[in-house]
């Protein structure tokens, strides 16, 4: 049974810029500065924080901000940790970490379609990925400010109201 | 190895005639049409039949789940999410409901998790059979694939008795499941089916797993080794045969799991056979789990929470916050990570699908140096579900 008060307090003694706590049993939370994020996931990685499961990002408009959250999991001491950082919405730039966790780099490009995070350092992220090219000139994206209605009204072409002016309907 | 202008030249000192070409490779298209790649598309770099370097193209499924998740009411995203992954689509309606139910703090009714688990186990098995016919048809055993999608039916019609539908079953919800069971006869019928097919176990094991060709075919093809495998994130029955023993039903337990004795089958040679032979040893376990779940039967008690806000969906609220739960499934550790900021849409919506790990850049690294006839195999074998990628 691992005891997770002992595993969160040797992780912050070892990185004492992060602020960590237990949720519950067998999910422990750590919150970092954004510019320390490689020194941390490495730390991890070498106390035994084996596979990273994901690199979600959240957007907060109103605290003009994009949440990132890493998702490591630890098979020796059963425990899955978040990693938050937060960094600015407008100046959204953070180093990869695809030399410490390699498969980050899917991750990453994965970030960096939908909410146009920038990660320093990823080779990949201009290659396409999922999204159409017409998709990305439309700015689609998961940020919380997409007119996505507007969006797929003018993909599709979808007649919004008549126009008597110009005796047509207008999108 | 003699290449290809080699061999080109070679054959017209000798004679032949031959369109003219030019380079030593060429570039492949692989899918999204073929039958292996499942809807996403490799473009194979050959030097005669030798890959020298793959490139995984995924997006032609893409749906935008996530964002699409956002714009609708709680409980119908299940409608939505349980599209992600065909073959065995419990699985994202359970993870999300688990999420869910960790944000409002709601403790499900021990009969809805008796019928959640046997659930997840019926998906397994039938997501398993689903593979067993891809992998036999690619192998060119016809008779087993045939075998397997006949078997895989008993489950649909038990699911259709179950939840009225046989593929997308929208059954589970955040609270428990959607009706109970319908009758003792469906649990009869169930213990009749997961008796039938582990005496056909053997049949299986005759033709195609124990198949001297099945064997020559897949050994020592697409080897990947435990620390590539744990760097690359593969999970699941791809992890297991590197010798990794990771199950989510024992490492992060969840449901009856905790209760239920079964042994996580873990090879070490980390090739196309050990990924194929974990994932005939899981149909195996799976059987024997939903015959401890019928030995043990359905507790007494009610089938959702009760809770007012449940009366009326539309404007069903979840408190702010965040949560993440996640399953084993046969293709790997399936996750949702859900964020809500207290009104009655989500706020966001992550899932984590297995596929995208290996889906991707393990395929493009296993690929190199294959021959392209063992392509569908080496595919097949990591059992990727492309909309896990592009969700």
């Amino acid at each position: 049974m691992t005891d997770y008060e002992a595993l969160v307090s040797t992780i912050t003694e070892k990185a004492p810029y992060a602020e960590g706590k237990v949720r519950r049993e067998r999910r422990i939370e750590f919150t970092i500065p954004a510019d320390r994020i490689r020194d941390f996931l490495k730390l991890l990685k070498d106390n035994d924080f084996e596979l990273l499961l994901q690199i979600t990002a959240v957007d907060w408009p109103d605290r003009g901000e994009i949440e990132l959250i890493y998702q490591v999991f630890s098979i020796t001491h059963r425990t899955h940790t978040f990693v938050r950082t937060a960094i600015p919405r407008d100046n959204s730039v953070v180093p990869t970490v695809m030399d410490i966790y390699p498969v980050a780099e899917t991750y990453e490009r994965d970030a960096h379609e939908f909410f146009q995070v920038v990660f320093e350092g990823n080779p990949k992220l201009k290659m396409p990925w999922i999204l159409e090219e017409e998709d990305k000139e439309a700015g689609l994206s998961y940020r919380k400010d997409f007119d996505m209605l507007g969006y797929v009204k003018r993909k599709y072409k979808i007649l919004d109201r008549f126009d008597e002016d110009k005796d047509t309907y207008v999108i | 190895m003699v290449s290809q202008s080699e061999l080109v030249k070679e054959a017209r000192e000798n004679g032949m005639e031959l369109l003219p070409i030019d380079k030593d490779t060429y570039e492949l298209f692989f899918g999204p049409q073929h039958m292996a790649t499942e809807n996403y598309s490799i473009i194979l770099k050959m030097d005669g039949n030798r890959v020298v370097k793959a490139i995984a193209n995924p997006g032609f499924l893409h749906r935008g789940f996530e964002k699409l998740a956002e714009y609708r009411p709680w409980y119908t995203n299940i409608a939505l999410l349980l599209r992600v992954c065909v073959p065995e689509p419990d699985v994202p309606e359970v993870i999300y409901s688990m999420a869910v139910e960790e944000i409002l703090g709601w403790e499900v009714p021990d009969r809805a998790q008796w019928i959640r688990t046997t659930v997840l186990e019926m998906a397994r098995v039938s997501a398993y059979l689903f593979w067993t016919m891809g992998m036999a048809f690619k192998l060119g055993v016809y008779t087993a694939g045939q075998w397997a999608a006949a078997y895989r039916e008993r489950f649909m019609a038990l699911f259709e008795q179950l939840t009225g539908a046989r593929v997308y079953h929208i059954y589970t919800i955040p609270g428990g499941v959607r009706r109970d069971i319908p009758s003792d006869a469906w649990l009869r019928r169930l213990r009749d089916t997961v008796e039938y097919i582990k005496s056909k176990l053997p049949d299986f094991d005759e033709i195609l797993f124990e198949n001297y060709i099945t064997h020559r075919r897949l050994e020592g093809i697409g080897v990947m080794d435990r620390k590539f495998a744990l760097d690359e994130g593969v999970t699941g029955p791809n992890l297991r045969a590197t010798g990794v023993p990771y199950d989510v039903r024992r490492v992060d337990p969840y449901l009856l799991y905790p209760e239920l004795d079964f042994e996580v089958p873990v090879l070490r040679d980390g090739d196309a056979l050990a990924r194929v032979m974990v994932r005939r040893f899981e149909i195996e376990q799976d059987l024997y789990i939903l015959e401890q779940l019928l030995d043990m039967g359905p507790p007494s008690g009610p089938y959702k929470v009760e809770d007012p806000r449940l009366k009326n969906l539309p404007r069903f609220k979840v408190p702010a916050g965040d949560a993440f739960a996640h399953v084993e499934s046969t293709k790997g550790d399936f996750g949702a990570y859900v964020v809500s900021d207290g009104k009655n849409k989500p706020y966001r919506l992550q899932l984590r699908g297995p596929s995208i790990s290996h889906g991707i850049r393990v395929i493009e690294q296993l690929l190199v140096g294959a021959r392209i006839a063992d392509v569908p195999v080496i595919l097949v074998s990591l059992d990727n579900c492309p909309p896990d990628i592009d969700r």
